[in-house]
């Protein structure tokens, strides 16, 4: 039997599998993923450009955010505004005509309207004086404001006041005046009742500020020599003012500061005890598992509000005091289970896998297994869960602060400016859009890059690649 | 299976066409002229229709709609005789002659009786009477009402059916205007007698003899008020019906149920009035009467008992700039003494009278008053202040506001301590404030409503302001039925009130509302069931 061999000894290869790239850790990969999101990339420059806006913000934009403009009250966003210089304003006396009776002798079935009806001195912002002529059966006359050409009596706009007598021919409007065209009506009445007739004047009030208070508010040198008339620069605020004329950039800075505080501070937390607690339960299992996880049941069940009311009391927070540190504590005690639920389910999952199995065999100890092992495993789920927690932080801060329950004015934080704005929702939508806007951002910013992260850093995702 | 389901779809449809036509039998309208009805909505349920207990505005307004005092106001505020045809009053006492053909709801006549029996029963002490105080002017009225003498001592006699002897602890020259305050109405004592506890609880349980009477109130949903056949004078009378159809307080709705033509009036605020004013409504202004103001607490262990700072705080706040650009709606006035301007004073107005003395925007004057306020206090840097206020949302604007002026001119910090209406009554009692935005309504078209606020023994003078000099001369107006010294020693409070800065007044309240334009004659008040529409009449 001639044998030939089956098997001949093969020719030894000096090749060895080559390794084209270098060696990707973890991180490198899970970063290299994230960038192949751009939604996931672009939340993330949100985010930066969040706290940049929150930290270098306030360096680059120094103005208080408590301080009051009454002359720029609910300004929309827009570039500097200027005013003219005026005296200081003092309240005149009335106009009186001498020659005209207080009442008339009876009263006509119809009282015409006014006649002559004018603006006396300059009108500003500061200061509208309106006059017009005595009406020969007139016990007084009611004058109106609107900010469009009247259409008909009862399109007069706002009641303004009334003199009482039917000499009394001027009147002094000062009610929030603003730079745009404001149309005066007058109507004469019997003292009680209005007639059925007025005339109407248009006036367009240029914007001023007296000089006592643009020294004061540091827009003129305090030995300036600035003539009555001049111009002189506003304050700029680019995202407009709110009700009280405070700046709204320098609000959203401050306010953002509070928001994001809460939003990192109390998911950090709460996340991290999350992880020890749900670690623990769950790589111990049985008994210690069982008892843990129902005492995490019952922290479920406590009611969040009350328990941050409670400890408001308990702090001794007064009225009038920032209700932030409780508000965090609160969160933090409350919210961990279900952090501690999802780790525990992650380590459960992972304790049973064959290599771990095959490391305990090995000879690996308990803290060996869950630095090198257990803990970079579940941290896919971790970072998912921090970055879900954020936006719910800082949603529960908004809204806490909405009800009054957050920080004491004049703080503001994104909650309470959307609390403030909602109220002349209408009128002055910038009050409540810019804040709005930056918690809906913010949010919808952490929002994205958990759903990156979670892409990024699941390992069963890596594989199907 | 399939005829049930039928049956079933076609009766829900039967049943929802069945609401539409009932829904549309029961659509109410503003205005009928026809019958001439008007629907108006009541900002709460009524918590007390018992004229001898009632403190609040919603209760005043309704009773004064089915009850009638000795006199009442006319639509220009002044007194017309009610039940009483004609009186006479001198320092001693008072005489009512009432008229004979003034007439319960049940036909009963309004006796003299009817009053005596009232007013004793208002200062009863059981009776718990808040306002118990108003009829303090009767002769032994207030040892009744402190339980130290008995109900039947009080100085008020029904000579026979027609007339009331009325004799005064002290000369009161304002007693007329008291006597058309809900506190002095009539009650019958036959009735109150077989009611006793459920007295006015129910549109059974009141006896009216005003021009309207209470047809049926169902709680919290709807009062429903007619024209009462028995009133003497109700031919004056042209609505034959008020239906107060909704109960709601939200000026929001109100709007809406006003701009769907379902209500009457209702009152704009510094949100709604913007709406009102694109939906081209006529709006009409009116002057409250109340004055708000910021109260201190003078008691001895708070640093705002300190003269000097209460002086720097007037010498920074201008009331006129808070009046336009904070509140920033038309009506109000700003406010430059406790005395508001509609008060009458000896020949004139009060106010023009007596100027109101008004301190200059100073600030550094300001300053230099609180630096001798914190050397004669002995403290390096001050406290922050509690600002206590009302949780209404100009209330808030309006401590927000004054949180950033003292601020910036003083560098003064204050805590805003927001809260309810009635916790804030409470913190103000106990004396936990420093600082607390207040308000005082007349009770009466009177200086004395406002004057003796702040002496000594009142129980509203929540900062317990105590000065020998103010108790003095609101003792000199009490004590005289003399016009010229009344309000002499009114002025000289005016003076004591701005020079000690115990308050610092704010603004005098005027509100904006809208009202139908096919409903005349309707009366608002600054003292008195406001809105009023007992001589209001639909127009076609």
């Amino acid at each position: 039997m001639n044998m030939t061999p089956d098997f001949s000894r093969a020719e030894h290869s000096i090749s060895v599998e080559q390794i084209s790239r270098p060696s990707l850790s973890y991180w490198q990969d899970a970063w290299i993923r994230l960038k192949k999101s751009t939604r996931a990339l672009i939340s993330l420059y949100i985010v930066i450009a969040l706290g940049l806006f929150t930290l270098i913000g306030p360096l680059i934009w120094q103005v208080d955010p408590a301080l009051q403009d009454l002359n720029q009250i609910s300004q929309p966003p827009s570039f500097a505004r200027s005013a003219i210089l005026v005296g200081p304003f003092e309240r005149e006396e009335t106009l009186i005509d001498p020659n005209h009776p207080e009442e008339p002798a009876e009263y006509p079935d119809v009282i015409p309207a006014p006649q002559g009806l004018r603006v006396v001195g300059d009108a500003t912002t500061q200061h509208i004086r309106i006059a017009w002529e005595p009406v020969d059966g007139a016990g007084g006359y009611a004058i109106y404001r609107n900010t469009h050409e009247p259409e008909g009596l009862n399109d007069l706009g706002l009641p303004l006041g009334n003199t009482m007598t039917g000499n009394e021919i001027s009147y002094d409007d000062r009610l929030s005046l603003n730079q745009q065209d404001y149309y005066y009506s007058i109507v004469s009445t019997d003292g009680f009742d209005e007639s059925d007739a007025y005339t109407t004047l248009k006036v367009s009030p240029a914007a001023a500020i007296t000089k006592t208070e643009a020294i004061q508010r540091g827009l003129l040198e305090p030995d300036s020599d600035a003539a009555f008339g001049d111009e002189v620069q506003l304050e700029f605020h680019p995202l407009g003012t709110d009700y009280l004329g405070r700046d709204m950039l320098a609000r959203l800075m401050e306010g953002a500061r509070v928001s994001l505080f809460i939003g990192i501070c109390a998911p950090f937390l709460y996340v991290l005890f999350g992880i020890l607690y749900g670690g623990f339960a769950g790589y111990f299992g049985g008994g210690v598992d069982s008892t843990l996880m129902r005492f995490a049941d019952f922290v479920v069940a406590l009611p969040f509000l009350l328990f941050m009311i409670l400890f408001k009391i308990a702090f001794g927070i007064g009225p009038g005091e920032s209700g932030i540190m409780p508000m965090l504590i609160a969160m933090v005690l409350l919210s961990w289970p279900g952090t501690a639920r999802l780790v525990r389910g992650q380590v459960l999952q992972i304790r049973n896998n064959g290599y771990i199995e095959a490391a305990r065999l090995l000879g690996a100890k308990d803290h060996y297994l869950i630095i090198r092992h257990i803990l970079p495993n579940t941290m896919g789920v971790i970072l998912v869960t921090l970055t879900f927690a954020v936006p719910a932080a800082i949603f529960t801060e908004a809204f806490l602060s909405f009800i009054g329950m957050g920080v004491a004015p004049p703080t503001p934080s994104w909650g309470s400016m959307c609390n403030e704005g909602v109220k002349t929702m209408l009128s002055h939508p910038h009050e409540l859009i810019f804040p709005a806007a930056f918690i809906s951002i913010t949010v919808l910013a952490f929002n994205l890059l958990g759903d990156g992260l979670t892409e990024a850093l699941d390992s069963r995702m890596r594989s199907r690649e | 299976m399939r005829t049930p389901l039928k049956q079933l779809i076609a009766l829900f449809l039967l049943s929802l066409a069945n609401a539409t036509v009932l829904s549309a039998e029961f659509e109410t309208t503003a205005v009928d002229y026809d019958n001439q009805e008007i629907t108006i909505a009541l900002t709460q349920e009524p918590p007390q229709l018992n004229g001898m207990k009632a403190t609040d505005q919603v209760s005043i307004m309704v009773l004064g709609h089915v009850m009638e005092g000795l006199v009442g106001y006319d639509r220009r505020g002044n007194v017309v005789p009610g039940v009483a045809e004609r009186w006479e009053i001198d320092d001693k006492g008072a005489t009512f002659w009432l008229r004979k053909d003034a007439r319960w709801s049940n036909g009963d006549p309004v006796i003299a009786d009817d009053f005596v029996f009232a007013w004793q029963n208002t200062l009863k002490p059981e009776t718990a009477s808040e306002y118990a105080f108003i009829l303090y002017p009767l002769k032994n009225g207030e040892a009744i009402n402190q339980g130290k003498m008995k109900p039947e001592d009080l100085a008020v006699r029904a000579i026979d059916d027609y007339t009331l002897k009325i004799e005064f602890e002290r000369p009161t020259g304002y007693f007329i205007k008291l006597t058309a305050f809900t506190s002095y109405y009539p009650v019958q004592r036959k009735f109150f007698e077989s009611k006793s506890d459920r007295y006015g609880a129910d549109a059974d349980d009141l006896l009216y003899n005003g021009p309207f009477r209470i047809k049926d109130w169902v709680h919290s949903a709807s009062l429903h008020m007619v024209k009462n056949e028995h009133y003497w004078n109700k031919d004056a009378i042209s609505l034959n019906a008020i239906n107060a159809e909704y109960i709601t307080a939200d000026t929001r709705s109100r709007l809406n149920l006003f701009i769907d033509g379902k209500i009457v009036l209702t009152r704009l605020d510094g949100e709604t009035y913007k709406d009102a004013l694109t939906q081209k409504f006529r709006i009409r202004r009116f002057t409250t009467g109340s004055v708000f103001f910021l109260e201190y607490n003078h008691r001895p262990e708070r640093i705002t008992r300190n003269v000097n700072l209460r002086k720097a705080i007037q010498h920074v706040f201008d009331a006129d700039e808070m009046v336009n650009k904070v509140l920033a709606t038309p009506g109000n006035l700003p406010g430059k003494s406790l005395f508001p301007v509609w008060l009458g004073g000896v020949n004139d107005k009060f106010r023009k009278e007596y100027k109101a003395p008004e301190a200059t925007i100073d600030i550094a004057l300001g300053k230099k008053y609180l630096e001798q306020a914190r050397q004669e206090l002995g403290i390096d840097k001050f406290p922050p202040l509690v600002l206590l206020v009302s949780d209404s949302p100009t209330a808030a604007k309006q401590a927000e506001y004054m949180q950033g002026l003292l601020k910036a001119r003083l560098d003064l910090d204050i805590k805003i301590d927001i809260q309810t209406f009635k916790q804030r009554l409470a913190k103000m009692t106990a004396g936990e404030f420093d600082i607390v935005g207040a308000g005082w309504g007349p009770d009466f078209d009177d200086v004395m409503t406002f004057g003796d606020l702040f002496a000594s023994w009142n129980l509203n003078n929540r900062g317990r302001y105590s000065n020998p000099e103010y108790d003095k001369w609101v003792r000199v107006a009490m004590n005289s039925a003399d016009p010229q010294v009344r309000m002499d020693a009114m002025g000289q409070l005016q003076q004591i009130l701005f020079d000690e800065a115990v308050i610092l007044p704010q603004y005098e309240q005027g509100v904006i509302y809208l009202l139908h334009p096919k409903v005349s004659g309707v009366a608002r008040r600054v003292v008195g069931p406001d809105p009023d529409f007992s001589h209001a009449r639909v127009i076609k």
